[in-house]
This record gives structure tokens, sequence and C-alpha cells, in this order.
């Protein structure tokens, strides 16, 4: 047998307050392979990368690279044996230029040094040049800052690469890049361990496989012999119910949100739709698409927006308190930036909407007892900081900040993004009973299996204009993929 | 209610340090004054004093506390406030004290709806904003002075303007009177901390003796203070100030409107700028174009002593205040104990920063207690 070239025997990681990341780990990393690692969230993945990449020291157990045992003890020991880390949100700094960037680790000379800048298009050259040396990071779309990302990575000439959610971001063509960098890098025989959300790209990209759980690897294989449902119930650790389409036919009520012409400059072509009480709305498009723009249109958030909203025939004024005062809720896409306030407690953050003078205690935390029981919430009680709590857990609570009698409208931004799978089919159970008791609800979500097991009618977005109306009975993933990206050659990730 | 009290947080170096400190300074004080044969230093006189030295810095610290909860800034108070005194210098000989003293509030008001219209609706960072009409505001002092001193020479609206600043109030029954409100309060809740708040009010007033007595700002500083404690505590538009600083996209998104709390900050900041410079015109009758210079970072600097983050969502204003006291306790104990008035700023830059650092230390503990 060939000497690995990353070698994990037992790893363990205790943080000094007690809690147990990691209960010994075993992964072996081969050259010249992709390695797929996945868990969900809190499985302990990323205490595993940054033990790799020498950002953290591990509490037990082995490390050996090519046959060697070894301590790294800071990044840049790790950098010089040749493991570069690739983090989910990309360190750049967005007022250098793409050159300046790739050249971070440079330690000594000059700013404008020839050799240097001759290294750092030596590398872009390798990926095929997907972008200008000379650019500012901060002008560049996120797909090209993740592959300035992996340029910075392949400046020390690492023999180890490690990605974490690379493609979470990224458009279906700029994913196609990093599909096509990561193929090339390994046919030059380095080896790359890739996280990744996505169970498709997992399937199509690697090699072999190693899924965490609760800090122990519960999984390891060849991809040839798995699929995704293996490798589905391998991370929920029990089979998981796949969400299929409700069975009766969905009884909707009469139209209550209704659009015409609502359009915002530059970002969304004029819209015109309506959602019945009880229906839910699902929104399908690439990134980009303007998914997010026509709800922030909706919600009154974006101030550029025309057009006409009205709810139950009234016309609804077009800022949030408005909106808000007439029964329309927002979740937005990005929880951490836009849903809650870190600060502040479950109850506190629960009762942003409520208006009114005084602020009455007891009612607040009585009913964020019940949203805790309610969506079964992870959290030691009322009085928690919603900073503390994982993803899953604080999109609960952003989306139970609107579960009060006066919201009608649900408008929900990705709600399943950067969860794992057991509270995703939670939160996709509690949308389908929203609608049951009556709310309308308008659901965009890059997961289109989601929308096509939710969705009672499918809005499909491009470029900012809604280009199709699709019954989620009679069309699967791959026809939606086509129709939000708009050819029928680009099919996402077929390799 | 089975809210528990976490004894150990409410009484930690970061929640509880800046009243820890100021009764270090005061007992450090007290003893030097005891070991060089001053007078007592503990007099109900000389703190009473001593609030009353605080007093202007306090009231625009207070309202600075919920600009900066807000996440913005305001450098141009103490023009503002030298402003207020201007034009209630300038007009009170004309029209009176009361309609004068109206004017000059309006007017830095105005101060306010231009610096926080500015900030929201341009999008310019506040710092820079408020350094601009620091200078440009200061200008205009300069120009209506045109350059000289002013003085009120009307004697019937001097003495209007005496009273409101310098009238002592007894102050003997009203502290027994809070004292036991809190302690009624205290029982009927079951809480402990009001009662032991009313318990040391209780006492600080016996020791005070029947007679005490505060030149009026305390008082207008002391009721500035707790309401806008009481609305940042008790109401939703208090919760919607932090939410605003925590997080103004989550807040925006939760229908609420950031920029009306924004604006609403600078405009609060102004006002009580205003009426610190009200105060200040009162106390000497007069204005000299140079009057409150620098005291906006004293202002900032009390703040900060109370653990208000300059990241916003953060802060107290009870505790701006003590931080106030704390650095009026410096000033004043050079200045009683004649200690050499020369090491004055160097010991409060001291302070400021060690206080910062404690916060910043304390708080990085705090939070990896938290994430356990």
């Amino acid at each position: 047998m060939v000497t690995p070239l990353l070698s994990l025997t037992g790893v363990e990681k205790v943080w000094p307050n007690g809690t147990v990341a990691l209960r010994g780990v075993d992964l072996t990393v081969q050259a010249g392979r992709v390695h797929g690692l996945l868990g969900a969230n809190g499985a302990g993945k990323s205490t595993l990368i940054k033990i790799l990449a020498g950002a953290i020291p591990p509490t037990g157990g082995a490390v050996s690279w090519r046959g060697e045992p070894v301590r790294w003890t800071n990044p840049r020991s790790a950098r010089g044996a040749g493991v570069a880390t690739i983090y989910q949100h990309i360190p750049l700094v967005p007022t250098l230029s793409v050159a300046e960037n790739m050249l971070l680790e440079q330690r000594r000379g000059w700013r404008g040094d020839r050799a240097g800048r001759a290294r750092a298009a030596a590398v872009a050259r390798m990926l095929g040049d997907p972008f200008d040396l000379d650019a500012i990071v901060g002008d560049l779309p996120i797909g090209t800052r993740q592959m300035v990302a992996i340029a910075q990575g392949l400046m020390s000439d690492p023999a180890l690469l490690i990605m974490d959610e690379p493609t979470a971001s990224l458009a279906g063509h700029e994913r196609e890049q990093v599909y096509g960098t990561i193929r090339r890098l390994t046919d030059e025989g380095r080896a790359v361990l890739f996280v990744s959300h996505f169970l498709d790209e997992i399937v199509a990209l690697t090699d072999e496989v190693t899924v965490l759980r609760d800090g122990r690897a519960v999984l390891h294989a060849e991809t040839a012999t798995l699929d995704e449902a293996a490798i589905a119930a391998a991370i929920a650790g029990r089979s998981v119910a796949a969400l299929e389409r409700a069975e009766s036919e969905r009884r909707t009520g009469a139209p209550l949100l209704e659009l015409r012409d609502l359009a915002s400059p530059g970002k969304l072509a004029p819209a015109s739709f309506a959602v019945a009480k009880g229906e839910i709305v699902g929104v399908a498009g690439m990134l980009g698409a303007g998914r997010s723009e026509l709800l922030h249109a909706i919600f009154g958030a974006d101030p550029a927006a025309e057009g006409l909203v009205s709810l139950g025939g009234d016309p609804v004024g077009r800022t949030p308190p408005e909106a808000v005062a007439a029964g329309i809720a927002l979740v937005p896409e990005d929880r951490a930036a836009q849903g809650f306030v870190p600060g502040m407690t479950i109850a506190e953050n629960l009762a942003l909407p409520r208006t009114g003078t005084l602020i009455a205690r007891a009612a607040e935390d009585a009913a964020a007892r019940a949203a805790i029981d309610r969506l079964a919430i992870k959290a030691p009680g009322p009085d928690a900081l919603v900073s503390e709590l994982s993803g899953g857990n604080a999109q609960k609570v952003v989306i139970a900040k609107w579960l009060t009698p006066e919201t009608r409208v649900l408008l929900l931004d990705e709600p399943t993004a950067g969860i794992d799978i057991g509270a995703r089919t939670d939160i996709l159970r509690l949308i389908r009973a929203l609608a049951d008791d009556g709310l309308a609800v308008v659901l965009v979500s890059s997961e289109f299996e989601e929308l096509i097991a939710v969705a009672d009618r499918i809005l499909v977005m491009r470029d900012g204009a809604v280009v199709a109306e699709v019954d989620p009975a009679a069309i699967d993933e791959a026809g939606l993929i086509q129709l939000a990206s708009g050819t029928h050659t680009d099919t996402g990730i077929a390799a | 209610m089975n809210r528990t009290t976490d004894w150990r947080q409410i009484f930690g170096l970061r929640e509880a340090g800046v009243y820890y400190a100021l009764l270090i300074l005061l007992a450090l004080l007290a003893a030097i004054a005891q070991s060089h044969g001053l007078p007592n230093y503990l007099s109900a006189q000389n703190l009473g004093n001593i609030a009353y030295q605080a007093s202007l810095v306090g009231i625009m610290g207070v309202a600075m506390t919920v600009m900066l909860i807000t996440g913005a800034f305001d450098l141009s108070v103490a023009s503002v406030a030298a402003l207020a005194a201007a034009v209630l210098i300038g007009l009170a000989p004309g029209i009176g004290f009361p309609l004068a003293a109206l004017a000059a509030i309006t007017t830095a008001i105005g101060i306010g709806i231009v610096n926080g219209v500015i900030v929201q609706f341009v999008g310019i960072n506040a710092f820079i904003v408020t350094l601009g009409t620091l200078t440009a505001v200061r200008g205009l002092v300069l120009v209506l002075t045109d350059g000289r001193s002013l003085m009120v020479e009307r004697p019937e609206v001097l003495q209007q303007m005496l009273a409101f600043e310098s009238t002592r109030v007894p102050l003997f029954w009203p502290l027994l009177a809070i004292a036991a409100a809190l302690l009624v309060l205290a029982a009927l809740k079951r809480r402990p901390l009001p009662g032991l708040g009313g318990v040391v009010i209780a006492a600080l007033a016996l020791l005070a003796g029947r007679g005490f007595a505060v030149a009026a700002p305390v008082v207008y500083l002391a009721l500035f203070t707790a309401i806008v404690w009481a609305v940042l505590r008790f109401t939703v538009v208090g919760r919607r100030v932090y939410a605003v600083g925590g997080n103004a996209e989550a807040a925006r998104l939760s229908g609420i409107s950031v920029h009306a709390y924004k604006i609403g900050a600078f405009i609060l900041s102004s006002a009580a700028a205003g009426f610190a410079g009200v105060l200040f015109g009162c106390r000497l009758g007069a204005i000299n174009p140079t009057a409150l210079q620098g005291a906006e970072l004293t202002v900032i600097a009390a703040a900060i002593l109370g653990g208000t983050s300059l990241l916003g969502g953060a802060g107290s204003v009870v505790k701006t205040v003590v931080g106030a006291l704390l650095l009026f306790t410096l000033t004043n104990g050079f200045n009683v104990l004649n200690l050499g008035a020369s090491y004055q700023g160097l010991i409060e830059g001291i302070v400021v920063i060690a206080a910062a650092a404690i916060y910043t230390v304390g708080g990085k503990r705090g939070a990896r207690k938290a994430a356990a």
C-alpha cells in the first residue's frame, strides 16, 4: 500500500471549557484524489479543518504527513509543509488587487516585485486565467473571488488543498469553474479535501468520502460505492424521512397577496402575480436571478421599487414598517447579517417586530417558551443569546419571530441554507403547516427538490425577471435547473 | 417570573467595574485628605459639588450613550452647547430668559437634524460629519459673538437665569421617599436588587443629614438619566434602540424604521447639548467663544468608562453618569488636594484606557464562558 499523503488516527479535540468537538477521527488522504468531507452543522468539520490548517492544536491522536508524524502549531508551519486551506468566508483584502492578495504571504521584498508577479501570473495561467491580476478584489463578483482565494492557496505550491464549502455561494457556471480547477489539480497529483453540503456535487466530484457525525468519522468509502441517499443517511444518523409531496390536493383560498408591475430599476423586471391564502409559491432561480430582490421589493425594503403590492385588495405601503403592519413578514437570506440581533436573547429577538409602548417581559418569555416548544428549538431557554445557537436553531428563531396572529404573508429567502438535514426537514414541515393554517407563503430556495416537494406552484426567475411558471408535480429537478439557467446544455455539474 | 439573578455577573468587574473604581477613588482621596489634615473629603457638600461639576458632561453623556448604542457617534456636542449658550446670552436681554432658552435648544436641535440627515441619507460616516459640524458650529459661535465675550446685563433676566441654574434643591426627604419606594418595589416583586439600592440611598441620605441640598443641574441630570434609563429598559422604543445598533439590517427587516431611530439619536444628542449649553450660559451669565472647547472628548470618555461599546448595541446610561462622576472626582481631587495639576491629563488618559482594557478583556472572557 502506498503511504498516504496525510493520515489522522484517533484525533481528538476537547475545548478548555470541556466541550468535545472531535472524539477520535481517522482520516486518510491520498495524493491525486478528491476526498469529500461531510457532516451536519456541529459534526466537527470546521474543527478538523482548523487542526489540519495548523490553526488549533489537537488534544489527542496523531497526524502524519507523508508517513512522518507531525505536530503543526501554527498555520505557517502547515503551509510550509504543503497544506493550503481555503476557508468558506473568503479572507481576502477587498481594497487590494488580485496579485497583491495572492502575494499576501510574501514576507520580504518590494510591492512591485517582478518575480512575485510572475509567480502569480503562472498560477493564474494554470487556473485558466479566470481574472485580471490588477483588478481590485472588492470589485469582483463572488465567484471570481473564490477563484482568487484558490489561486492564493496555490501560491505556496501545496500538496494538499483543503476547501471548505467552496461552492456554497456560487452560481452554476461558477461552480463548474471550481470543479474544473479541482480536476486539474488532482491530475497534477495534488490531493483535495473537499467539504460540502451539496450531496450531488460530492457524488459527482469526489473519489472517496468521509462523513463526520458528533465528532466521529461514521462512514468512509469509495464514492463509487455510494449514492446520495446512503450519504444523507450517514450524515443524519437515521434514514431521512424524504419529504414527499403531499398526497391530497391542497386547498387554497382566495387570492391574498397581489403584485402588479412590481419592479426595481436594474434589479427586477416588472412582475405581476398573486398568492392565495394557504398557498405556497416557490421561486426558483440561480444566484443573482433577482429572487431576493423580488422579496425585498414586496416587503418594501427596496426604496427604489415601483409598482403595486396589495393584500386582500388593500394597497400596502412601500416601507418595511407598513408591510409589517399589514401582515407581511420576511425571513431574510443571511441569518447572521439580516435575521437576528446577536447580542439579544431569543425572547428579545422574537419580540423585535412587536409594537406598543411598554415591554411585557412575562408575556414575551411565555411566547419564547411556546416558540421553543413548537419549533423544537434546541436552546437552554428564552434567555439564551441567539448568537450561541447553531445555524438551524437560529433560523427557527428568525422564522418564529413572525409567527404571530398578525402575519398573513410569509416571505422566505433560502430558509434552509447552511442547515443540516434534520433541521431542514423540520423547517419544510413547518412551512407546510403554516400554509395549512392559512398563511400565503412565497418560498425562495436554491434546493430545487425542496421547492418541488413543498410548493403548490413554482415561478422561475432569470436575470431579474419571472420567466416561467410551472406545476411542481409535472417537473423534476433537472427540468427546473434547465429552466433557471436558460440553456439545455448547461445542466449543472454533469462531469 | 423564574428569572434567576446572576449575582456573579451583576457584581463582576465588567458589569460593576465603574462603581468599584469610583468607590476606590473616593476612599483613596478621603485617606489622602485625612493624612494631610484637610477637611473631610467625603462631606455631603464636597460630594454634591462633584456632582454639580459633572452635571453638564453627564447630561451630554447620557444622550451620547444613546447615540453610541445606535451605533453612531457625535463629536459636535461641545460646539453645539457653546452655540446654544451664545444664542441664549445673545437673545435673553431682548426676549427674556424662557424664550431665549427655547430658541437655544431649538437651534441645537436644528444642528442635530442636519447631522442626522447627512449621516443617514447622504451616507457619510458620523465621525466625519460631526467632526465637520464641530468645527463649523464653533466657527458660527465666533461669528455670533464676534470673537468677544458676551454678557447679559439686564439684572432681572440675569436673576432668572441664576435661579434656573443655581437654586439649591433640598434632597433629604426626596431621597428617603425614593429609598422607600424601592424597598416597597423589592418587597412586592421579590427582587433583591432594588431593595439593595433602596438601602444604599437611605443610608446616604441619613449620612448626609437633613440639610442636604444640591444645585439644580444635579437634579436635572438625575431626572434626565432616570427618564432615559426607563425608556431604554422598559419600553419597546428602548429595545429598538439596542436592535438598531446591534444589527441595523435585521432591525430594518423586522419593520423597525432605522432612519428614524438613528436621526432621533442625533436630535436627542444635540437637544441635550443645547440644554447643557443653556445651563452653562446661566451659570456665568456670559459666554466666551472658546467655552466648552474639548468637552466632547470628556463626554465620550465618560461613556467609555461606563462600558458603552463604540460598536453599538450595548451601553448603560447610569454607568455613563458614574463614569462622568469618576472623571470629575479625579479633577476635583487634584484641585482640592493640590496634587499637581500637571499630572491630571496623564492620569485621566490612563484611567480611560485601563477601563476600556478591562471591558474588552472581561468581555472576551464572558463570551468564551457563554459559548460553553
